[in-house]
């Protein structure tokens, strides 16, 4: 991790910015060592590719350049960036400014990307891009995946390098901060927040322009937060953007702090995500050190604190009220009051609580202004939306979008669409707050309205892809089993009502499933959506409640037939391996633990079902789909 | 002062601001069912029994009654069809913590729940929380509600007899499914919930009878919860009955003295 | 009873080391109390009783709402925790690519439930809701080290790894 460390002690130089001009003039200076023609090695080293050696690969680039024999050229410098949002594809590694992309880099591919393409400028075949059809890719802009977003909060990440302020500021950061700061009052930049109708981004979708509208009108200390806790399991668009560009983060909340008129702000993140904790903290000390943050910010007389706060593990914490008492050291149980918390939330006073994403977005808003802003997305719900799409799709990512974009596209274009030539089957949005969203539906728009209308929510941001071989009942279980054991327990409906639930889908999912079972459901689903005191029980039965309205079927033959189609409830299916379809290759006896197939070499196999213990393997690596569930 | 024009099931009343659902529908004769409320402690609206339906404009919206501070003029009902099968829900999910309660018995009735629906949870707490929230305002922070989830019940400090109880009694006083049991035994009062020992406080002797009464009390502690200026009782170690015969002798005293 | 069985193992508490995390780091400000709580948690790998009862005491909290703390959020442990922690996500992304079967096969060969401690305290299974490594489901994570796409033939090594120490 010497890169890292480099950068954090090159800071220490940095100037302290005196006015907002000054903070031009010293982007201005950094150009030569950050503009976008500097040759440079980028290496993505965020949570996704780190476990794949990264960073190894990172230093060895180092090492590498430096022993090599450039005879006279500019010797490219290496860059270790947040995360580029393909990490299923990682590491990466990119090579400006030709814009080269290659994929899944080995420690040991390194000499050879030294000695070939940067020294020969030649192109190594196994580590670029192929898509479903195999065609080969050799710029970033040019992949499918990227090509069709619209990266405008993602803009810097994978770009930057996230420990050095000095990246930042030179693509522009904290320019918004200097606008607002010199040349705005308060109620501008309210209005142009509220012009450009942005709306929350954590999942309830409520408008941030008005929201800050009424906490700048409450009386006392107000206080700004950052609800950093990203509780959605299987989501990390904020994760993401904490770790590849956290100055963005940094500034939009000063910006909500002139606005709002609050000299103190906290970032509340969740303990699972060390590395956003290292980026963000080394981000606070650099800003401050430098005049962005802290006293009399770029002289102008304005102050603004920022501090980290950890989570300890409680997806309830991303709930308002909760995640207030968990700042001030207390249990993180969502509060009994029929108050607002920009009138009453943090030590009782005003606070704004805003997403990590609405933060991102703020600086933009400022820049271009709030009609720019409104011009992009749908009338309703503007601007952009970070998924992170991840489950049964060819292409797992981050994929920023307008709103407005079909679902289909964001699946199929650029997700390419469900590997293996199996059959798409829902789209699950909004985690455990949200709701399985089946094909005929894949032509609406993705906005706040157009989900919640086919009984899902845009959430934050999670999109998981789920392909023939998932069983719906078995997803509605998971998420109430999910949701059980995160409910903070004080209130009846939530607590009682849900592990009633989780029984029926228990049962169902054993193949004891009753006749009545969808009806009850429906009904104890309801009364915790209306009877629950915070939104983890008003919103937790969307997932039972959405599979049954879209497939019932299903659930009926589980309940009916005793079978599980998908083949994923184990007393409910059984396997066999179809003759015609099977060419003997042998995969499946090779990855069977319990030796329940035998056959003889390009001969069709045979299963043994009393041996099978149903883990699957053979039918998940059988290229012929000859592995049939009954 | 302005006062807020209320609609509750159907009767026009007045309301000061702020003033909760509860209290307006009590102070006007209108019976809402609560379980975890207590006028002497902040609603904690955990049982959610209390839930009743509010109107404003065409929106309607879910609200409980016990801490739902009425700012504006709006509609309430009490008692429609989808608030009555809710707490029939409640009602039913409770029974399976604890079948025996009386209290909960008399709303099954009255709600028409069916008592044996959901498989018995071999509990005795309706998790309202009262005597956590009880404990922590008049007594020695002992009780809390541990865990989260399912797994939430009323607990002392790591599950040990906590040696923080001054015997109050406040919590076995206002659960009301009584499942908090409080005996005195050989000049010690023993706490017990869920049937297991929570604490245990030494009781003083009464310096007349000799009897053991009550609990040895920190009386520093306990006049520093009231204002300034309240002066600790000089009889602190007499029990009731001796306090009274002392009294009554005091008085006697006086009266023959005087002929 | 929990607390029984871990007073017999308590370990040694050093209270300068308290102090340190208390007072110095943490200006024994009770609104850092879960942080203080987790480095607690991080010294001793788990949450000894008698530095609660410090804690409690530095801070002025009393020790019931410490321990209604340290049982409300997952990531506190009041039972001493092994000294290899397997950690198995559960989000959604890697319970559809099979980790709920990881979890199954780690207490079919080593005897743990999640949150379970092996006798010989080497090894305690823990389970996470998302680390933030979804695209490269399953994710495991072994002291702190991430493993991607995960399979059982990872879980063994480590198994494996974590028994010969
Ligand atoms: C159970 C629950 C969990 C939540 N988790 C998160 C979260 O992880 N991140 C988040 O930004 N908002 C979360 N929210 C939404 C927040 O309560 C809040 O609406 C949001 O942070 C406000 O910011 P926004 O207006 O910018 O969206 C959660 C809400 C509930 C009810
Ligand atoms: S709805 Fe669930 S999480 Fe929210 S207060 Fe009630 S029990 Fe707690
Ligand atoms: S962490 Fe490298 S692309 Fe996401
Ligand atoms: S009495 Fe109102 S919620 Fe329990
Ligand atoms: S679901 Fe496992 S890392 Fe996100």
């Amino acid at each position: 991790m010497q890169q890292l460390k480099q950068a954090a002690e090159s800071n220490v130089n940095t100037p302290r910015i005196t006015s907002p001009k000054a903070l031009e003039d010293y982007r201005a200076s950094l150009a030569s060592k950050y503009g976008h023609d500097v040759p440079t090695v980028i290496i993505c080293c965020g949570t996704g590719c780190r476990p794949s050696n990264a960073v190894e690969v990172a230093e060895l680039l180092e090492k590498g350049l430096a022993e090599a024999d450039f005879q006279g050229k500019i010797v490219p410098h290496v860059k270790a960036t947040g995360c580029h949002g393909f990490c299923s594809r990682g590491p990466i590694v990119e090579l400006e400014p030709q814009g080269i992309f290659y994929q899944k880099v080995k420690p040991k591919d390194v000499p050879e990307i030294i000695e070939k393409t940067i020294k020969g400028g030649e192109l190594i075949k196994h580590l670029q891009y192929k898509d479903a059809s195999k065609k080969v890719f050799t710029h970033t802009n040019e992949i499918p995946f990227y090509a069709k977003q619209s990266r405008l909060v993602l803009k810097n990440i994978g770009k930057i390098n996230p420990f050095d302020i000095d990246d930042a500021i030179a693509t522009g950061t904290y320019g918004a901060l200097a606008k607002a700061l010199s040349s705005m009052t308060p109620g501008q930049i309210i209005e142009e927040v509220k012009t450009s109708f942005i709306k929350g981004r954590g999942g309830a979708g409520f408008p941030t322009g008005i929201k800050w509208e009424s906490c700048a009108s409450q009386i006392g200390n107000r206080y700004i937060i950052c609800n950093a806790d990203e509780g959605d399991p299987g989501a990390f668009m904020d994760r993401s953007l904490l770790e590849g560009d956290p100055h963005r983060i940094l500034e939009g909340m000063a910006i909500a702090a002139k606005a709002i008129g609050s000299n103190r702000g906290y970032i509340y993140v969740r303990l699972e995500y060390p590395l956003a904790i290292q980026t963000l903290t080394q981000a606070i000390q650099q800003a401050e050190a430098m005049g962005l943050l802290g006293d009399n910010i770029m002289g102008t007389g304005f102050n603004f604190k920022v501090s980290l706060s950890m989570g300890a593990g409680a997806f309830v914490c991303g709930e308002s009220s909760a995640l207030m008492s968990s700042l001030e050291g207390k249990v993180g149980r969502p509060r009994p009051k029929y108050i607002r918390s920009v009138e009453k939330g943090f030590r009782d006073s005003p606070s704004n609580l805003n997403n990590v994403e609405t933060y991102a977005n703020i600086p933009d808003i400022i820049l271009k202004g709030g009609e720019w802003y409104k011009s992009i997305g749908t009338k309703e719900s503007t601007g952009t939306k970070v998924f992170s799409l991840t489950g049964n799709v060819h292409n797992i990512g981050l994929v920023e979008v307008p709103m407005g974009v079909p679902l289909r596209e964001i699946i199929f274009d650029i997700g390419g669409g469900v590997p293996k030539k199996r059959a798409f089957k829902a789209v699950q949005t909004g985690g455990p707050s949200g709701g399985c969203i089946p094909a005929q539906h894949l032509d609406i728009p993705v906005s706040f309205e157009s989900l919640d209308q086919v009984g899902s929510i845009m959430g934050s941001g999670g999109m998981i892809v789920m392909d023939e071989n998932i069983c719906m009942v078995e997803v509605a279980r998971y998420f109430t089993h999910f949701l059980v054991e995160e409910s903070c327990g004080q209130c009846t409906p939530c607590r009682e009502g849900l592990i009633r639930m989780e029984e029926i889908l228990e049962r169902i999912t054993h193949g004891e499933g009753r006749e009545e079972d969808p009806d009850t459901l429906e009904e104890i689903g309801k009364f915790v959506t209306n009877f629950s005191l915070c939104g983890l029980g008003t919103s937790a039965a969307n997932p039972v409640l959405s599979t049954i309205r879209h497939f019932r079927e299903e659930y009926e033959t589980h309940i009916r037939h005793k079978k599980c189609p998908a083949g994923v409830c184990k007393p409910l299916y059984s396997l066999k391996i179809d003759e015609e379809k099977c060419v003997g290759c042998g995969i499946c006896k090779k990855r069977c633990p319990v030796n329940a197939i035998t056959g003889d070499k390009k001969k069709p196999h045979v299963l043994e079902i009393e041996k099978c213990i149903k883990c699957m393997e053979c039918h998940k690596n059988c290229d012929f789909a000859a592995v049939i569930v009954l | 002062m302005k006062t807020l024009k209320i609609k509750i099931d159907g009767k026009e009343v007045t309301a000061k601001p702020d003033q909760t659902i509860l209290e307006l529908a009590t102070e006007n004769g209108i019976y809402i069912p609560t379980l975890c409320h207590s006028p002497a402690l902040e609603p904690a609206a955990m049982c959610r029994l209390c839930m009743v339906e509010l109107y404003e404009g065409r929106r309607k919206k879910f609200v409980t009654a016990c801490n739902f501070p009425l700012r504006r003029d709006v509609e309430i009902k009490t008692d429609t069809p989808d608030i009555r099968q809710g707490r029939k829900l409640i009602i039913e999910l409770l029974m399976a913590r604890c079948a025996d309660s009386p209290l909960l018995q008399g709303l099954a009735k009255e709600y028409g729940a069916n008592v044996q629906r959901f498989s018995d949870l071999k509990d005795d707490c309706v998790m309202c929380g009262l005597c956590a929230r009880v404990c922590e305002k008049v007594g020695g922070k002992t009780l809390t509600l541990s865990g989260r989830g399912v797994e939430i019940h009323v607990n002392t400090a790591f599950s040990e007899a906590s040696e923080f109880c001054i015997g109050c009694g406040s919590c076995v006083q206002i659960c009301p499914v009584n499942s908090i049991v409080m005996e005195d035994v050989a000049g010690e009062r023993i706490l017990k919930i869920h049937g297991r020992e929570a604490a245990r406080v030494k009781l003083v002797h009464c310096e007349m009878c000799n009897k053991h009464f009550g609990p040895v009390i920190d009386l520093t502690k306990v006049m520093s919860k009231f204002d300034k200026g309240a002066i600790p009782p000089s009889n602190a170690n007499i029990c009731p009955d001796c306090a009274r015969i002392k009294l009554a002798k005091r008085i006697a005293g006086r009266y023959y003295d005087t002929i | 009873m929990a607390g029984i069985e871990s007073k017999c193992t308590e370990p040694e508490i050093d209270y300068n080391v308290l102090n340190s995390i208390i007072v110095d780091r943490y200006n024994q400000n009770r609104e850092n109390l879960i942080m203080m709580m987790q480095a607690i948690q991080k010294q001793y790998r788990y949450l000894p009783i008698t530095a609660l009862r410090y804690l409690s005491d530095k801070v002025q909290v009393p020790l019931i709402k410490i321990f209604e703390i340290a049982t409300f959020y997952a990531s506190f442990s009041l039972k001493p925790k092994g000294k290899n922690i397997i950690n198995i996500c559960t989000g959604t992304a890697c319970h559809l690519k099979g980790t709920g079967k990881m979890v199954e096969h780690i207490t079919s060969k080593v005897g743990i439930k999640s949150g379970e401690t092996t006798p010989d305290m080497l090894l305690t299974m823990d389970n996470v809701n998302c680390v933030g490594a979804c695209a490269v489901a399953p994710v495991i994570v072994f002291n702190e080290k991430y493993y991607p796409e995960a399979d059982l033939s990872v879980i063994n090594t480590l198994l494996d790894q974590a028994k010969s120490e």
